[in-house]
This record gives C-alpha cells, structure tokens and sequence, in this order.
C-alpha cells in the first residue's frame, strides 16, 4: 500500500524485490478464500458468541446484555445437565459399539470373495436410507404390541419390552438405531484400511510361527489399522454427538431423553429464546472443536510413525 | 414467443389503463400453517375469489407447524414484511398478540365486527369461539379451525366387553371401568389410552382438569388454579388408567396405530384426525366417536384447539378486502368445505344447520361429536411469563412418572405446582 502512495512521487515505478512481489501475489490469491471464510464462517460465529451474551428472542423490541449470564443459567439448567448426561451416554455407547461392530463386520466382508459386494451394499445402505423416514419405520419395528422385535421377543419366552417408551431403554435404543446407521460407514472405512495392509507381511508373520486368525490379527492387522482405527473412532464420536433426528422423531425429548442438539433446537425454535440457544451452541461448537483438535494432533502423529 | 420488451411493456401499460376502470384490484398475502391444510384453503380461496373478482388470494408457503409459523410472524415482524392475513394456533395467539400489538403491527377487529350490525356476530360466531381471541376486552381474531378432543371406540371391543355402544359411558370412571372389561393381554388387546403423557401440548392436561370442574389459572390469569382437589382429581385418574384401564405407556402415534390395528379399545384425540384415522381403520371394526367425558357437567369444559384468523396488514384498502375475507372463511360454505375434510369443528354457527352440513351429519354422525360438547368449548390457557411450552414439558415428565407409578399422584402434584409456578416466574 505505501509502496503505491509512494510511487507517483518519485515519477517512476521502482522494481520491487522479489520477496515483497512474491508476498503481493500470495495474499492476492489468499484474499478471496479469506473473504469467504470470513462471510460464511467466521463473521456467523462472530454474531453467536455477541448473541450468547445477550438475553435476545425473536420478536423482541429491547435486547439486554448478560454478560456470562447464559453460561451460569446453562451450568444449572436440568435440561441442558440432562441433555448433556445423555449426549454422553450416547457416545459412550456407539464409540466403542461403531467402531469394533464396524471392524468386526469389515473383517468378515473382507475375507468373503464371491459375496463381498453383496455384503458391502447391503451393511451400506442403512448410510444411504435417510434417517428420518426410517426412524419412522424403527418406531413400528419397535412397537410393543404391533412390531416384529416384541414378537421374535416373546416368541423366545422375553417380556415385552417398550423400547422407546421406558425412561431407562430411551438412549440405549436410539443408541442401537445410531449403530445400524453408522456401521457401514465404518465398514467401509476399515475395509479401505484392510486393503491397504501388505500382503508379505502376513507372509513375514507366518514364517515368524503367527500362523492362526487371531495371532494374525494381534500381530499384524490391528496394529495396521491403528491409523484408521483412530480416524473411525474420531468420526464416529462426532457423529454420535450430533445425534439429532432420531430423537425429533421418536421421542421428542420425551421422558427426560433430551440430548444437546435436541436442547437447542427446543430453545432456538421451540421456546424462541435465541440469545441462550446461541450460548448452548457455543458449548456445543467447544466440544466439536476438542474432538476436532484431538484429531489433528493424534493423526499428525501416527502418520509419521 | 415474439415478446418483445416493447410489446410486454405496452401491454403493461394498457392494462394498468383498463385496470381502474374496475374497481382497484387488491391482492392480499396469507400465511397458513400446515401443508397439508392446502386441501381446504385452496378451495375456500377458489370460491372467495369467484365471488370477489377484485380481490386476489395469494397465499405465501405454508409453515410446517403452528410454532413454525409463529416464528415466521414474529420475524417477518422486524423486517416489516408480515403476510396481510395470519392463521394463528390459539395456544400461540396471546404471545404473538402481545408482540405485534406492542408494534402496532395488528388489527383489532371489533370496529368492523360492529359495522356489521348488531346482530352479526350473534348468529355467526358462537360465545365461546369468539373468545378464544378477545384479549384486554378486544377482538385480534375469529376462530377458523376449532377442535376439542374427543373419544374415539372399538365398537366391536365394547360390545364384546359388555357395554353398550349407543350409550358410552359420559365420566371417567365409567370409562376407566369399561376399559377395564376391554382389557385382555392375553391376546395383546389394551383397554384405553390416554397420550398426556407424551401429548405434544397440554391439551389433554388441561382437558382433564377442566372437566371436573376445576381451572388451569385463577380468574386473573396471574397463578395455576389446579393446586388443590382438581389437580389431585386429574392425577389419580391418570394413575388409574393405567393400574385399572389396561393402559400401556406409549407414544401417541403408537397407539394411533394399535388403534387402527384393533388392539385397543378406547383412545382419546382430536377430531381434526378423524378423517385419518377411519381410513386407518377402514372394515377392520366398527369405529364410533362419543364426547369427552364430563364429571361435573354443569361447570366443567374442555380446551379447544385449533387456529383463528388474523388481519396484520394495516393498509386502509386491503383492511376491507381482508375483513371481506376473514367474513368469508369463517362463513358458513368455506366452514362446510373445511369440516367436510378434516373432522374439524365448524367455527360458523349457521355452518351446521339443514343447508350446509346437516346431510353430511346425517350420513357421518361419527363427526357431529365435536359439536355436540360445543357450548363446552373453553379457551387453551397459557401461563404468563410466556413459558407455556417449556412450563408443559417439564409438566408432562413427571405427569409420566405419576402414571408409571414411580411417584404417587400427591408427590406429582407437588412437584407439578413447583415447577410450574418456578417457571412462570420466567426462570
């Protein structure tokens, strides 16, 4: 910028030096992609953290400033606590579930040979199947008294169970529905992932004396698939933490199976309360970007190990 | 396809020329909610715009629920682009009253109500709908679509319990004690179910309050009234649709469905579903309807449900196109057209008489139920504060424990009032 004041003054163009037209050039090409992660990203995020602060609703004619007031209110709410219990139990249940479910069923896919594309498409197409229109087929599956479950249930002499009626069976079953929808994603990855392992070093194993499944496994799959493995694990406990549709659908936060996502949207678009919504999705945003760091870092890691 | 800018704006301009020869075309904007209502309000526009060549119905997308269109108004309401005519859920209508009167951004309705003659509103709207949107003495709507709910039965099951289907039991604790008759879990059948305890609003809540005779709030409006007899009334027969009607804690979709399957014999809801749920039931069995019970007859009432049609355009001209309008829908063939799709109440008081929808009655009496409890037909109390829905979720959670039994109906009571009254405080 100075360097253009300048120029006229002196009569003529001085030759600038490479480094600085070098410097020119890459913030030129940088600029527009700033001002598109500035527009779409940053300045939206920007309102919500001013928004968080402040008691906001739609319609309003005054907006006051709470300060940190939201975040205090959030910490006490039970709905929010509650919602937040529950989140975590829902990733404490489809963490470990997607991914040794995802890698048990890549593991088999991937010693058929005739059938694996048969099996591939049929573990994927619950991926494919929009989750709200099955939840809806989930909900007569389910049913106590019309569905198949219950029946095969009492067929094999079981009580009948009300999945996603009973308080305590609520996040456990969406957690089940979560699992059906998400192994094949995570089938597919481990499969990429299986592909990639070299062949002699199953051999190398061998001649080692790690002959049997499991001591092939132990020995040289799984420590192959670490990278993967913390890739799958990553993912799907983002995913599970936005678990949303199930709930609007099957439950609707009933019976106390708020989860966070579901919180939000009750106080955004529910209960019109923008500013403490804003403010829950700030709490929301702090632990996607925790997970999404802990990726960075743990991939940075293993890829060069 | 030879348009030319110059031919399209030379036949602008001769229609604007022919145009004031008429009288002025008015197009009003209207915003519904509910797509799938566009059965009914395209029709009654058809026929408005039929006899009203000057005025032009156009209707904007229609939100996906009463909450969703709520939003939209309120807004629509800051960027000054409200729709000229609203159709407002009646639980939501005090709150967005209170904004938009606050803005001046609503009309009050009783100046044109009045130029209509004295005996206008008499004859077409009945005293109990009209009030379902009188605030601080003045008129911000007029009833559309009412409903309140009613009880829907397995004939076939009632019979073969030993009760009579032309004569339903008119208290809950007939009902409860035929439901009990009904029950048979052997053969996976359940007696009755009553959904309040995953009823999206509180509908059911109050119903069941208010036909005991008792209140949800005081007279002010300004405490819940149900912290007594009522209250306990409502949660002990809660309890015992459960420990002696055979009912089963499921989600009210879910025992629509069991319903329609024949595995239960008596379910409570809205008429608005009784179109959808016959079809469900088809030849299966012989569905009847009956009115919702009544233990105190003489100061008990139900809430009603449903929308009123508002005017928010504040234009001189398009006001009396609008009232023309409003006139319109809430008269009696655009009520015919409505109740003859839906099941819905008809808001018209002339709309049920011989000329209108007396054949359909005769042929349907299944739907003429709503309108035989409607001189019973109460407002649908919302809490001040403005807490309403967040006040009947939490109520709803231990209103569930009552009825699974991990609380007794004193406890739920207690706690209902606690958190009830916490909340209204706006906490």
């Amino acid at each position: 910028m100075t360097t253009l004041a300048l120029a006229p003054a002196v009569g003529r163009v001085p030759r600038r030096s490479r480094p600085v037209r070098e410097w020119l050039a890459g913030t030129l090409f940088v600029v527009p992609a700033t001002m598109l992660l500035l527009a779409i990203i940053l300045a939206p995020l920007l309102c919500l953290l001013i928004l968080s602060l402040t008691d906001y609703e739609i319609g309003a004619m005054q907006i006051r400033w709470l300060g940190l007031g939201n975040f205090e209110k959030a910490l006490s709410d039970p709905v929010f606590r509650r919602a937040m219990g529950n989140t975590l139990l829902y990733v404490a249940l489809v963490l470990p579930g997607g991914v040794i479910l995802g890698l048990l069923v890549a593991l088999l896919v991937h010693g058929r040979t005739r059938s694996r594309a048969f099996y591939e498409v049929a573990y994927f197409l619950p991926v494919t199947a929009t989750l709200i229109a099955m939840a809806a087929v989930w909900q007569f599956l389910l049913h106590p008294k019309l569905g198949p479950v219950n029946g095969l249930l009492k067929a094999a002499g079981f009580p009948e169970m009300a999945f996603i009626s009973e308080p305590s069976l609520l996040i456990p079953t969406l957690a089940v529905i979560g699992l059906w929808n998400l192994i094949g994603f995570n089938m597919i990855l481990f499969l990429a992932g299986l592909t990639a392992i070299p062949r002699d070093l199953y051999d190398a194993a061998e001649i080692d004396g790690a002959g049997g499944p499991i001591d092939r496994f132990l020995t040289v799959t799984w420590p192959q698939l670490a990278p993967t493995t913390m890739f799958v694990a990553v993912t799907t406990s983002i995913t599970a933490f936005k678990v949303f549709d199930t709930v609007a659908v099957l439950t609707r936060g009933r019976d106390g199976s708020e989860v966070l996502l579901y919180a939000i949207y009750l106080e955004g678009f529910q209960y019109f309360k923008i500013g403490y919504s804003a403010a829950l999705t700030v709490i929301f945003l702090a632990f996607m970007l925790a997970f999404s760091v802990f990726q960075a870092f743990q991939l940075d890691r293993r890829v060069h190990y | 396809m030879f348009l030319t800018k110059r031919s399209l704006l030379a036949a602008a301009l001769s229609a604007a020329a022919i145009l004031p020869a008429h009288a002025q075309q008015i197009t009003l904007d209207v915003l519904y909610c509910f797509p799938s209502f566009a059965r009914f309000h395209e029709p009654v526009a058809a026929e408005f715009m039929k006899k009203n060549p000057n005025i032009k119905i156009n209707f904007r997308a229609p939100s996906p629920t009463y909450d969703d269109g709520h939003q939209v108004i309120l807004r629509s309401a800051l960027t000054r682009q409200l729709p000229d005519i609203f159709y407002s859920g009646f639980h939501l209508l005090p709150e967005m009253v209170r904004t938009l009167d606050a803005r001046g951004q609503i009309t009050v309705l009783d100046g044109m109500l009045a130029a209509e003659g004295a005996e206008f509103a008499k004859t077409n709207y009945p005293q109990s709908l009209m009030s379902l949107a009188v605030f601080n003495k003045k008129t911000y709507g007029i009833a559309f679509n009412a409903s309140n709910p009613i009880v829907y039965f397995n004939a076939d099951l009632v019979k073969k319990a030993g009760g009579d289907p032309n004569n339903f039991p008119k208290t809950f604790d007939g009902i409860i004690k035929l439901a009990a008759k009904i029950n048979d879990p052997a053969n996976g059948i359940n007696g009755m179910a009553y959904d309040v305890h995953g009823w999206p609003d509180s509908w059911l809540f109050e119903a069941a309050i208010g036909q005991a005779g008792g209140r949800l709030l005081n007279a002010e409006g300004t405490d819940i009234a149900f912290d007594g007899p009522a209250g306990l009334n409502a949660m002990k027969t809660f309890r015992r649709f459960v420990t002696e009607g055979g009912m089963q804690l499921i989600d009210w979709d879910q025992s629509r469905q069991q319903f329609g399957a024949g595995k239960i014999g008596i379910i409570f809801s809205t008429p608005a579903h009784l179109t959808q749920v016959t079809g469900l039931v088809g030849n299966k069995f012989d569905l009847k309807t009956s009115t919702f019970p009544m233990d105190d007859p003489k100061n008990g009432y139900i809430p009603t449900g449903g929308n009123a049609v508002v005017m928010l355009t504040q234009d001189a001209a398009k006001q009396k196109a609008a009232w023309e309008f409003i006139k319109f829908v809430t008269g009696p063939e655009a009520q015919k057209i409505v109740v003859e799709m839906t099941g819905y109440l008809p808001t018209n008081a002339r709309a049920s008489g011989a000329d209108f929808l007396g054949p359909f009655y005769e042929k349907n009496p299944n739907y003429k139920t709503p309108i035989l409890q409607i001189d019973r037909a109460g407002p649908w109390g919302a809490y001040p504060g403005g807490n309403t829905v967040r006040i009947w979720r939490a109520q709803r959670d231990i209103v569930g424990q009552v009825m699974r039994g991990e609380k007794t109906p004193e406890q739920g009571l207690a706690d209902i009032v606690k958190t009830t009254r916490d909340m209204m405080k706006g906490a």
